[in-house]
């Protein structure tokens, strides 16, 4: 029997009792629309929750610092007595480990950190500003995603530039406003526009040493919920030289290292085993990955539990399909009697059953998807002004869809579907395939 | 179905000839039908052996008897067995269709059948729309399709009224008169006259001639259980 006529054939056995196939089907269509809009609100909501968090934190970007509580340790141990160096038991991030890490499989960049390590102001007109100042050793700050609140900007710094996050922009203080007197107008946008940065140092007499730098703002950072929203980046040579006055000593990195490293990896998929390698050579290494994983596993049990709940009304579904299918072989024993005297096989009988038993899965799985999907709209639409509300609330990137259909969910359940209608249709399909031709012919 | 064990038929031993109209007459629960169906490749002896040209149906796995089926023999059934929901011309073609027969050729042969068997017009009518005389037909076409060498009839006329049931006979002895073998089980007496051979059968063993009608001129003795049968 060719495969076209055999499709026929159980077309045309299933358009034979449209009413009955429909019933049946209907059974399927609820159990696979329950599968897939169950399924799809639980990828809806990792959905959201990954999006969310990635809006705040770059899950590429590793945080490595050396392990300051060994340490703390080592100082326990020791008693307490003497000033024993606490440094030289601690693996510091200096430029030959620097390189090691770069040197790493699937790491992309490997970017130094530091921070200003005495009073820093930043001036503008009467305007102060006491924002956390910080370096990062890259040329170009668009490689750790940072964005431009304003277009005329540059992320790539040069000598005496300085980026500043778009919150602490708007966090200027006028030193002599008083109580009664009109609220600070904060500036606009300070791209182009020239600061002063005042640091402070004091010697060992208690004297304060002021020294004033003057800086350009090469760009305003865009605020993503993040560390830079409240920062100023400098470059690493400023911040260097600045360092260097307030301590009064010249930094060596190859033994001082860095305060902390950001290791960016190539991919989010490498981020955590990058991680723990990191780990093991001796450095705490933090990455928001894991984190997203964590959330990630705990949804996918979710849809694992959603789609079991709705895998009981297709197995509901199932005992109907194998209900019919018996019904309808009884109906027709004569004329499977009939197919066996006229030269069909055993294999063309349970074929033919087996394909109308998957064909009323098929069907069934159709209507589910359909009706899922109109379903997910209408939970959409009724969704999305509440998770709109939410995000402007917790901060974080806008709020997709509350039920997301993910491409291979539609798949998956047809074939799980017609998979279902199959073995449904097993038992009846053998029974008939199995029948003795003269005794199907002589049924009554 | 079926838990009991009813011995329908014991110590058959016949040859029929190829091309041979063979009728066989019996009454009701002789074993004719069983005989047939034997034959048929639709039941399998418990005992004993059915050699068709030559090979032994008896022995043969159920794939090699539903080829054997579809192949060597056509069958012609009492209650016609038609498809209610397909029309005359897709029952007609119905068997091709395991053969792997492509349609388009399916329903060619099934036109060409219908027309010598006289239904030309009627192809698209389904059963139900049309008498059992011509529903008969319809089967005695079905059993053509594959052009088998047999054709296999379990009272042919036994659902239909005389004149229509002796237009049937003719369409049978035309059959056999092109070349075909054609058994025929029944217990119209008037088939015997297209027969070149009768067989008969009593209480499912074979009797001759006298014997089988003194039987049916004595109810009584025909009534008697006999030794081959056990219920």
């Amino acid at each position: 029997m060719r495969f076209f006529d055999l499709v026929s054939l159980i077309a045309y056995n299933l358009s034979r009792r449209k009413g009955r196939v429909a019933l049946t089907a209907i059974g399927v269509v609820i159990g696979t629309a329950a599968v897939v809009l169950l399924v799809a609100l639980a990828s809806g909501l990792q959905r959201n929750a990954t999006n969310q968090f990635a809006g705040v934190a770059d899950l590429t970007i590793i945080s490595v610092y050396p392990k300051w509580e060994e340490a703390m340790m080592v100082e326990k141990v020791g008693g307490g007595g003497g000033g024993g160096s606490t440094t030289s038991t601690v693996q510091q991030l200096t430029t030959p480990v620097l390189k090691d890490l770069a040197a790493l499989e699937g790491v992309e960049a490997v970017i130094a950190r530091d921070s200003l390590r005495t009073m820093g102001v930043l001036k503008y007109g009467r305007l102060e500003n006491y924002a956390y100042i910080f370096s990062a050793d890259t040329p170009d700050y668009s490689v750790l995603g940072y964005e431009l609140a304003f277009p005329e900007g540059s992320l790539a710094l040069k000598k005496g530039e300085l980026l500043i996050g778009e919150s602490a922009m708007q966090q200027f203080m006028d030193p002599n406003w008083r109580p009664g007197r009109p609220e600070v107008k904060q500036p606009e946008n300070l791209t182009g526009q020239q600061v002063k940065l005042q640091l402070t140092r004091w010697t060992n007499e208690g004297e304060t040493i002021n020294k004033t730098v003057y800086m350009r703002v090469a760009g305003v950072l865009k605020a993503k919920n993040g560390e830079t929203d409240y920062a100023v980046v400098v470059r690493m040579d400023d911040l260097t030289t600045w360092n260097e006055w307030a301590m009064g000593t010249r930094i060596n990195r190859n033994k001082e290292g860095y305060e902390y490293v950001m290791v960016k990896a190539v991919d989010t998929r490498v981020t955590t085993t990058l991680a723990e390698k990191i780990n093991e050579m001796g450095f705490n290494a933090y990455t928001p990955q894991s984190f997203v994983e964590g959330i990630n596993n705990f949804y996918t049990i979710i849809q694992i539990v959603f789609g079991g709940i709705g895998a009981i009304a297709l197995l509901v579904a199932a005992i109907g399909i194998a209900n019919t299918m018996t019904m309808a072989i009884l109906e027709r024993t004569r004329e499977i009697g009939l197919m066996k005297a006229v030269g069909a096989t055993n294999r063309n009988v349970l074929s033919i059953f087996l394909g109308e038993a998957a064909g009323i899965g098929l069907i069934g799985g159709l209507g589910g998807i359909g009706l899922a999907w109109l379903a997910a709209q209408l939970v959409n639409v009724l969704a999305a002004a509440y998770l709109e509300s939410q995000a402007a609330q917790m901060g974080g990137n806008a709020a997709g869809p509350a039920a997301y259909i993910a491409p291979w969910l539609p798949i998956f359940a047809l074939l799980f579907s017609t998979l279902v209608g199959l073995i449904s249709g097993l038992y009846p399909a053998l029974r008939a395939a199995t029948m003795i031709p003269v005794l199907a012919l002589k049924y009554e | 179905m079926g838990r009991n064990k009813i011995q329908a038929l014991a110590g058959v031993d016949l040859v029929i000839p190829p091309g041979s109209f063979t009728v066989i007459m019996g009454p009701s629960g002789s074993g004719k039908s069983t005989l047939l169906y034997l034959i048929g490749g639709l039941d399998r002896p418990t005992s004993g052996s059915i050699r068709i040209s030559g090979d032994d149906i008896s022995s043969m796995d159920e794939n090699a008897l539903a080829v054997y089926r579809r192949k060597k023999m056509g069958f012609i059934f009492q209650q016609f067995n038609l498809v209610s929901s397909m029309t005359a011309l897709e029952n007609v073609a119905f068997p091709m269709r395991f053969a792997g027969v492509p349609g388009k050729q399916r329903l060619q042969r099934a036109r060409e059948l219908l027309a010598k068997v006289g239904l030309d017009k009627h192809a698209r009518h389904r059963p139900t729309e049309m008498s059992g005389g011509q529903q008969q037909r319809v089967a005695i076409a079905r059993a053509l399709i594959n052009e088998p060498g047999l054709i296999l009839a379990d009272e042919p006329t036994g659902n239909l009224d005389t004149v229509t049931g002796y237009t049937i006979m003719q369409l049978l002895s035309e059959l056999h008169t092109a070349g075909r073998t054609v058994m025929v089980v029944t217990h119209d007496v008037r088939m015997t006259r297209f027969a070149t051979h009768v067989i008969y059968l009593l209480d499912g063993k074979l009797v001759e001639r006298e014997q089988f009608e003194a039987a049916s001129q004595i109810p009584e003795a025909a009534t008697q259980p006999s030794e081959g049968t056990t219920l």
